[in-house]
């Protein structure tokens, strides 16, 4: 590294504006991670805070949170196989409502019998169960639309008036939407029922409360979920997998992980291109240092120590700066965002992985300098 | 003989293009002398120098170094020769830009894969004291003037401890004033050091420093005379 120190100090200009092409690179890489991570918190934050490990939809080829219903018999027949912890009917159901307050909102009306596994009870209020029309709210309510305890969101459509009686202190979403946790019977018959609910001193069907949107499941490893999926006419999907059957989800992802991929391809050219015009500029003192005796190899990792300190210092710099930036976007903007460290720092890993890759095919020319090139007249 | 150049030719090109820069090329040079090649532009000194250096391998003929034949070393090999037994002096000095005159030196160590001792620092303070640049050490090449230039070159080409001192027309870009005292000093070394030195030049000037005086035309040697120590 002793050429590669004092060509970086002599050469200062050059590099800094260099330097100053990876920071924004590294910037924008760790701002794409920061949104990607934020957009999907938004749509499927409401499914990784759930405490399962499995999901079972109706049997589909694609299946949707939005399309799936499942049957009674589905979650209680899952519920007597062996290896499963928990079965419990969890219904979903996207509703255009309105707070007491009177501003439009759009909620995910999360239907569950109050107590079971799933069931987040309340950080700060009373849990679902207590009142037949009691909801808990996500934060992401109270943050954006001052909804709070004590408060009513009706649901537009089907008119049935839910109480806020206690809050989650997470920003629980499925699809952009905050989640509404609702007794089940309630979610039933605001998804299911007449307008209104039922008429006076009627009740509505038992039929009604035997449909859910899918089975919430807790299994053992050794359950056979292949088997129970063929008996119970479900697909199952592991935790993970079942974000991507939220929509829009992996279209986000991708549209995300595909900017992210063409920037590195750009980093890599342009720090290839930077590498390359240096390399050449360089020849004819590669060419002296060969002649007095210096190897290939010698030169190669000289230059290539060069670029990994370059794209190190400049990616440090880059990736800090988006952690500062991103700082102010979660506390000052709504602008869908996590700061996730981990993430940053495989952004910084990537921009540099993709220089040195850049910096190699362009280094590989010293290999073909000639040290003839020192002796004058035969340049 | 510290170098033995033996019935060396070089041809370079192919098929129609082909030129015959070196023909049976013969000559030596002992520990402390200085041996000066002279002749017009294209006579083939620098082909010489690249032979000699193991930038080129003859198309026939052996060039030793120290007991070693160059012609057949691979390439690995030559680079460590040029390394650790080899000297070379450029035309024009030739110096790295980004590197201070103290840099300059301690380059060569670098180059052979190790990190400078406070032995070698002494190596290259000494050497630059003895070609008077001690106080130049943290200069860069474009702070310099052409003569100091090419003391620096001078000094570095000493660094390695060579038997063998290789030098490309030194006073080519040089007042004649500054191409004398840079003559002078080389031949200074070569006895200091007890090295061998190889001087391509076409500067009638430069020969009452060498002890040693070959001509040469269309890459033959024409003449050889003996030179004599300017005192």
């Amino acid at each position: 590294m002793f050429l590669a120190v004092r060509d970086l100090a002599f050469a200062k200009g050059r590099f800094v504006l260099m330097a100053t092409v990876i920071v924004m690179v590294a910037l924008m890489m760790v701002l794409l991670t920061g949104l990607s991570s934020g957009l999907v918190d938004r749509n499927i934050s409401g499914i990784r805070a759930l405490p399962i490990t499995h999901i079972a939809f109706e049997f589909d080829d694609k299946p949707t949170w939005s399309n799936s219903m499942v049957e009674r018999t589905t979650w209680e027949g899952w519920a007597e196989q062996s290896g499963v912890n928990a079965a419990v009917p969890l219904g979903n159901t996207l509703f255009n409502a309105r707070t007491s307050k009177g501003d439009p909102v759009n909620v995910a009306l999360w239907g569950m019998e109050p107590g079971t596994f799933i069931d987040p009870g309340a950080n700060i209020g009373q849990p679902i169960g207590n009142d037949p029309y009691g909801v808990v709210v996500s934060r992401m309510l109270v943050e954006d639309n001052n909804v709070e305890i004590g408060d009513t969101i009706v649901l537009d459509r089907v008119l049935t008036e839910l109480k806020v009686v206690g809050i989650v202190n997470a920003h629980n979403n499925i699809a952009h939407t905050p989640v509404v946790y609702a007794p089940f019977r309630l979610w039933a018959e605001a998804s299911y029922g007449p307008p209104g609910g039922a008429l006076p001193g009627e009740s509505l069907p038992d039929i009604l409360y035997d449909f859910a949107t899918v089975v919430a499941l807790d299994l053992e490893e050794t359950a056979d979920v292949a088997a129970i999926d063929d008996a119970q006419f479900t697909v199952t999907l592991d935790k993970p997998m079942s974000f991507v059957a939220s929509t829009g989800y992996t279209a986000e992802r991708d549209s995300v992980r595909i900017n992210q991929g063409f920037l590195l391809v750009i980093s890599t050219l342009v720090i290839g291109a930077f590498f390359t015009v240096w390399t050449i500029q360089r020849t004819q003192e590669i060419g002296l240092i060969k002649a007095l005796g210096a190897s290939t190899g010698y030169l190669v990792g000289d230059a290539l120590a060069q670029a990994f300190m370059l794209l190190t210092l400049a990616c440090i710099a880059g990736v800090l700066v988006g952690y500062g930036l991103g700082t102010y976007i979660v506390d000052r903007t709504d602008i869908p965002y996590v700061i996730d460290i981990n993430a940053m720092l495989i952004s910084g890993g990537l921009v540099i992985g993709g220089g040195l890759v850049g910096a190699a095919l362009a280094v590989r020319t010293i290999a073909g300098i000639d040290p003839i090139i020192a002796l004058g007249q035969l340049r | 003989m510290t170098i033995t150049v033996d019935s060396v030719s070089l041809v370079l090109g192919d098929g129609d293009q082909k030129v015959t820069a070196l023909e049976s090329v013969s000559l030596s040079a002992n520990a402390g002398s200085l041996c000066a090649v002279m002749g017009p532009s294209g006579a083939g000194k620098s082909s010489l120098l690249a032979v000699c250096g193991g930038l080129l391998p003859p198309t026939t003929g052996r060039v030793t170094i120290d007991g070693q034949d160059l012609t057949a070393m691979t390439e690995n090999q030559r680079s460590r020769l040029r390394r650790e037994r080899i000297g070379f002096i450029f035309q024009q000095s030739n110096l790295v830009a980004a590197l201070t005159t103290m840099d300059q030196l301690l380059l060569m160590t670098h180059i052979s894969g190790r990190t400078p001792n406070r032995e070698n620092r002494d190596r290259a303070r000494d050497l630059l004291n003895e070609v008077d640049l001690s106080h130049r050490a943290g200069h860069r090449p474009h702070q310099l003037s052409g003569g100091e230039r090419q003391r620096v070159g001078i000094a570095r080409a000493l660094m390695s401890e060579p038997v063998v001192l290789l030098v490309d027309e030194p006073t080519s870009m040089l007042d004649q004033s500054r191409g004398r005292e840079v003559v002078e000093l080389l031949a200074k070394q070569t006895k200091q050091h007890g090295v061998a030195t190889l001087m391509v030049t076409h500067d009638q000037a430069n020969l009452p420093w060498a002890d040693q005086v070959v001509n040469m035309e269309d890459g033959c040697l024409t003449r050889a005379a003996a030179g004599g120590p300017q005192s």
